[in-house]
């Protein structure tokens, strides 16, 4: 573990770490763009310039490896006018268009040069043009002139994603990134080089144009895309989510998350979401809270068991759910119902294996091992095939369905919903809105349920990785967690002071309601 | 389609081979398609990939790297004047602006009847006898507008 | 004043094949070294304080001394990527000598436990590629290459590799990216090629000149070589001379010769009437010599380095009275620009700022700003990057700008209508 000094303080590294690792380590501030804890070094920025003490030349951190009794600073002059003089190098190219480019308010020129840059630019040539608006592929979009060539999309898709689609084409400052026609860059990993890039130069088809960063608030999160459970952040505000990106976990994601989790922000938006509660059955729906929804649904649900026994009611569950709503519901329906008719409803069996090798994995659900292990723990083991002939057989008078949030993620949704609506009711607790509800015959309670940007709780990943996560933001305020749906089934009240309330819907801009002509 | 002669596949397969890494017959490839195409289109590159199993990407840096493989079409004499410092002492720009207008082409473009291209390159290592021309492979050298013309002339334009 | 070491045989068409090669005592030297102990051979080189002809002069036995002493395969590669703006030493001795290249090789690949070889060869250089090659195959056919060569257990391989346009693969980390059959772009250092270079395997890379200057030193012994040259360069160097002398061309002399008599003896002096004017002693990213320095220099590392340039290459570019030094910046300025790799920032930028300053001063419409611009910019590119094609630039701009003031000054206060611009 060699020790050195950083800017006067002392910094203990791991053997072998870099210098930009131990300021990484130390939190002290330094400038670079290339240098990426994911990536291999290039050391093209040059702009984390260091001072070592005995060494003639300033040498980049990113490519110099600590060694014991080292003293390195960033702060003396030479250093400083390396950097402020590295970033005009940057820029005297770069068409500074903050105003119009998407990544501004989350740019590394902006900040860097903020912080560390020269603010009295020399550069009074005619600018290098390159391409704008290049269609990358499905996903990404280039701006070539934004572009400060660091590398580092590029190296991800050949170390990381390892598709290859990228290079830097040309040399000297005619290089730009880009891609051969007839290979776009199109892989499920492709977004994250509009994370890594640091300016504005790849942009997020998706998400570009939508929102200014600045006005963006952010969550932690775990993506429920699949059960590798991704460190993610979930960026949202007044109106709902706007996108997803990773977060740094070493254990399970390192710093990446692929392009299907990111669209775990969809489902979650008011457009898809079930708002209220309604009672009834094809084209006859009443909506009423979701409150009143479930306490009538618990009523009918209860009255059944008592008067055809716990065995004319079963659960339908996905895995969907947080490892403490599972309890709960668990412990409501084998404790208070005694029904050990409890079903996991596997939405694609022959690819829960699945792995792309990278982080993506065939079981789309978050929690299959944590509802794996509350059935287990309940002594539940039911057969799906028993239930289907309890079904066919018109033995059940009531199903309870935790349906799944990630509707995208059940293909046979319709067929499904078509075979358990063979029960005489049915009570559907849903985050998500589907028509194919709507088109049921017997008598159906659905049930808003937040989704899981709106709750608290856990997931248990496929190798048994508990991870907690907290609320991030309400988007629809009406919606229960399964547990306080749970709660209004057995009958009983939940605390209404604690409830969330919501964030308000659309905006309005009340200052314009005209849109002028251009 | 894009696709080299049966003799050409074979030569890229065998380059493929020749060295320590596959990489290293992307070089060789590209000289291959431009001795048989006289230039290197874009449809080259995935044709080559598919090929070589090499990533287009790879080959493409390659190709946009290197100065001597042609990106567009050049005349049957592809004739490239050195402009660097030796030569510019010794009337190298001059020359290769003498062509251009003798032959009625810009730097770098090819002439109406596919005969001729003259381009002003940079140093091609024969300062001592400058200034100079290379003509397709050949380095002609010493040379004045007048011996320059005359030696176009032998070969054809 | 002229010594024919290397270059005593370029005259006979006949050393051009094995055979004739031969009957000059061509591969006696290889036998002979080939019984030698490595480590003595290259004690040898340390000893005859052999220095890298390529252009950054380090001591070449040093460099082999950097090879790690496992067993693990290693390489050698010949830089033969010559294209330093004024050099044509290489081409040359490829053309006239190849298997005076191929022999020196083949004692160095020996001395540092190589079994492959390649030549780099700048892909312009068409017939020496074509020599060269031809000369490997004799090589081969003559038992001086393959299996157990002359009997001596030792098996080498060796073949070329033709580049294909860029100044940067002159680079020794260019150059192993470039036959690793990527882009021309210097690795990061460290690692250094003898720990990791092509393919990651130890790697020496060494110039032309260099390793068939090897040959002599092991022919003839280090301390014969170092009765050329000064103390602390010894040996014969070929100096490439281009520009106004009456006698351009290729000279072997010994370093430390004075310039001024390579100039105005070996090379017939200056047209009739002209005065000297400048001179860049070393390649165009040698900085610029005044008249007055170079009537005083002498050619080796330490003269020069002293004065402010550097060796370089050896390519001697001589200007006289009727040069516009603007426009001889603007044209190496607009060759750096052209050939920088554009990985590092600072260069990529930087070279196309300079020429573009430069260009416009040159076309009067620079400001004194820019002039200044010039060398501030240029001193902000030097040791910043990861190769030397940065300094290269920018050491010629600050001397340019600097020596030459009065001149980019005329362009300032009078626009293009100076004297002596050429293309106003």
């Amino acid at each position: 573990m060699p020790k050195c000094k950083i800017n006067g303080q002392e910094v203990e590294v791991a053997a072998g770490s870099t210098i930009i690792q131990a300021y990484k380590a130390a939190g002290i501030d330094i400038c670079h763009y290339c240098w990426h804890p994911g990536l291999s070094v290039a050391g093209v920025c040059r702009l984390c310039m260091v001072q070592i003490e005995g060494m003639p030349k300033l040498q980049i951190a990113c490519n110099t490896e600590v060694k014991e009794g080292m003293v390195i600073n960033n702060t003396s002059e030479v250093v400083k006018d390396t950097v402020k003089w590295g970033l005009d190098f940057h820029l005297i190219n770069h068409p500074l268009d903050c105003p119009i480019c998407d990544q501004a308010g989350e740019c590394g020129l902006q900040d860097q040069y903020m912080q560390f840059g020269k603010y009295d630019p020399e550069m009074a040539e005619a600018k290098v043009k390159k391409h704008k608006v290049v269609d990358l592929g499905p996903t990404v979009v280039l701006d070539a002139e934004r572009c400060i060539l660091c590398s580092r999309c590029v190296r991800f898709t050949e170390e990381v994603s390892k598709t290859n689609e990228l290079g830097i084409f040309n040399r000297g400052d005619r290089s730009e990134i880009g891609t051969v026609e007839g290979k776009p860059l199109d892989n499920n990993y492709s977004l994250n080089t509009v994370d890594i890039c640091p300016v504005g130069a790849l942009t997020s088809r998706d998400f570009r144009f939508r929102q200014r960063v600045w006005y963006l608030k952010e969550a932690d999160s775990v993506c429920p895309g699949c059960s590798t459970g991704c460190s993610v952040k979930v960026h949202y505000n007044e109106e709902g989510l706007w996108r997803v990106k990773p977060r740094e976990n070493k254990e399970v994601n390192g710093y990446w998350m692929c392009d299907t989790g990111r669209d775990t922000y969809k489902f979650v938006n008011l457009k898809a979401r079930l708002l209220s509660g309604r009672i009834g059955k094809r084209d006859q729906w009443q909506e009423i809270s979701a409150e009143d929804a479930t306490r009538s649904a618990g009523l009918k649900l209860r009255e059944t068991v008592q008067k055809h026994g716990p065995d004319s009611v079963a659960l339908v569950v996905t895995g969907q759910y947080t490892n403490e709503e599972y309890k709960d519901l668990l412990k409501f329906f084998t404790g208070e119902l005694k029904s050990k008719n409890v079903y996991h409803w596997l939405n694609n069996p022959e690819k829960m294996k699945d792995f792309d090798g990278l982080l993506f994995r065939g079981d789309r659900n978050p929690n299959t091992m944590g509802l794996s292990a509350a059935l287990a723990a309940h002594g539940v083991s039911s057969k799906w095939e028993t239930l289907q002939s309890q079904l066919s057989g018109r033995k059940l008078k009531m199903v309870v369905v935790a349906g799944p949030e990630n509707q995208a993620t059940f293909p046979d949704m319709k067929e499904k919903i078509q075979m358990l609506s063979q029960a005489d009711g049915l009570i559907w607790l849903t985050a998500g809105l589907n028509a194919d509800l709507n088109q049921v015959g017997s008598e159906t309670w659905q049930v808003p349920l937040k989704a899981y940007v709106e709750k608290a709780g856990s997931f248990t990943n496929f190798e048994g990785r508990v991870q907690p996560f907290k609320a991030g933001t309400t988007i629809v305020p009406q919606a229960l967690t399964l547990s306080e749906a749970v709660e209004l089934l057995a009958g009983r009240d939940l605390n209404w002071a604690l409830r969330p309330k919501g964030l308000g819907g659309p905006k309005t801009n009340y200052a314009v309601t005209q849109r002028g002509t251009l | 389609m894009f696709s080299l002669s049966p003799e050409g596949v074979e030569f890229v397969k065998k380059e493929c081979s020749r060295y320590e890494t596959k990489h290293s017959a992307i070089i060789p490839s590209l000289y291959r398609v431009q001795k048989e195409k006289g230039w290197v289109p874009p449809e080259a590159v995935p044709y080559l990939s598919e090929l070589t199993g090499l990533p287009e990407s790879h080959i493409n840096e390659v190709l946009s790297f290197y100065t001597m493989f042609n990106k567009k079409p050049v005349g049957k004499l592809h004739v490239q004047v050195c402009a660097n410092i030796s030569c510019a002492m010794n009337g190298g720009r001059e020359l290769a602006e003498h062509l251009c207008k003798h032959f009625g082409v810009k730097d770098g473009e090819i002439s109406k009847d596919g005969k001729i291209t003259v381009s002003k390159v940079e140093c091609l290592g024969s300062c001592g006898t400058a200034p100079m021309m290379q003509v397709n492979d050949q380095f002609i050298e010493n040379l004045t507008p007048e011996l320059a013309l005359r030696k176009l002339k032998e070969m054809g334009v | 004043m002229e010594t024919k070491l290397l270059t005593e045989h370029y005259g006979k068409d006949e050393y051009i094949k094995i055979d004739g090669y031969k009957k000059h005592g061509g591969y006696a030297v290889l036998a002979k070294a080939l019984k030698m102990d490595p480590k003595a051979i290259i004690e040898e080189v340390k000893a005859s304080g052999l220095r890298g002809r390529g252009g950054a002069g380090f001591p070449t036995g040093m460099k082999w001394s950097f090879l790690p002493a496992n067993g693990e395969p290693r390489y050698l590669l010949c830089n033969a990527d010559e294209g330093e703006p004024g050099t044509f030493k290489d081409r040359l001795m490829m053309e006239r000598a190849p298997h005076q290249l191929i022999e020196g090789m083949i004692i160095s690949a020996f001395a540092i436990g190589s079994k492959k070889s390649y030549i780099y060869i700048r892909g312009e250089y068409d017939h020496p590629i074509r020599v060269v090659r031809e000369a490997i195959a004799e090589a081969y056919k003559a038992g001086m290459l393959g299996k157990n060569i002359l009997g001596s257990g030792f098996d080498h391989d060796m073949d070329v590799y033709a580049g294909a346009g860029a100044y940067i693969c002159g680079e020794e980390t260019g150059m192993i990216s470039s036959i690793e059959g990527l882009k021309g772009q210097p690795k990061l250092k460290p690692p250094f090629p003898a720990v990791q270079g092509y393919l990651r395997k130890p790697t020496i890379v060494n110039n032309v000149e260099t390793l068939a200057a090897v040959k002599y030193i092991i022919r003839d012994g280090a301390a014969a070589y170092r009765k050329y040259g000064t103390e602390k360069s010894p040996g014969t160097k070929l100096f490439s001379v281009s520009g106004n002398v009456l006698k351009p061309g290729n000279y072997e002399i010994p370093l430390g010769t004075p310039l001024k008599d390579v100039i105005f003896n070996l090379c017939g002096g200056l047209k009739p009437g002209r005065k000297l004017k400048a001179v860049i002693p070393g390649g165009s990213s040698a900085p610029v010599l005044t008249a007055d320095e170079a009537m005083k220099v002498t050619m080796d590392y330490e003269a020069l380095a002293q004065m402010g340039s550097m060796l370089g290459s050896g390519a001697v570019i001589v200007m006289d009275d009727s040069n516009d030094m603007v426009d001889m910046l603007d044209v190496i300025m607009h060759f750096y620009h052209h050939e920088s790799c554009g990985q590092c920032t600072p260069c990529r930028e930087g070279t196309g700022w300079l020429s573009k300053i430069v260009h416009r001063i040159r076309h009067g419409e620079g400001t004194v700003n820019d002039i200044n611009l010039v060398k501030t910019v240029s001193e902000r590119m030097m040791g910043k990057t990861i190769c030397a094609l940065s300094d290269a630039a920018a050491m010629p701009a600050i001397s340019f700008v600097t020596k030459f003031r009065g001149e980019f000054e005329d362009y300032v206060k009078k626009g293009n209508q100076v004297g002596g611009a050429l293309h106003a």
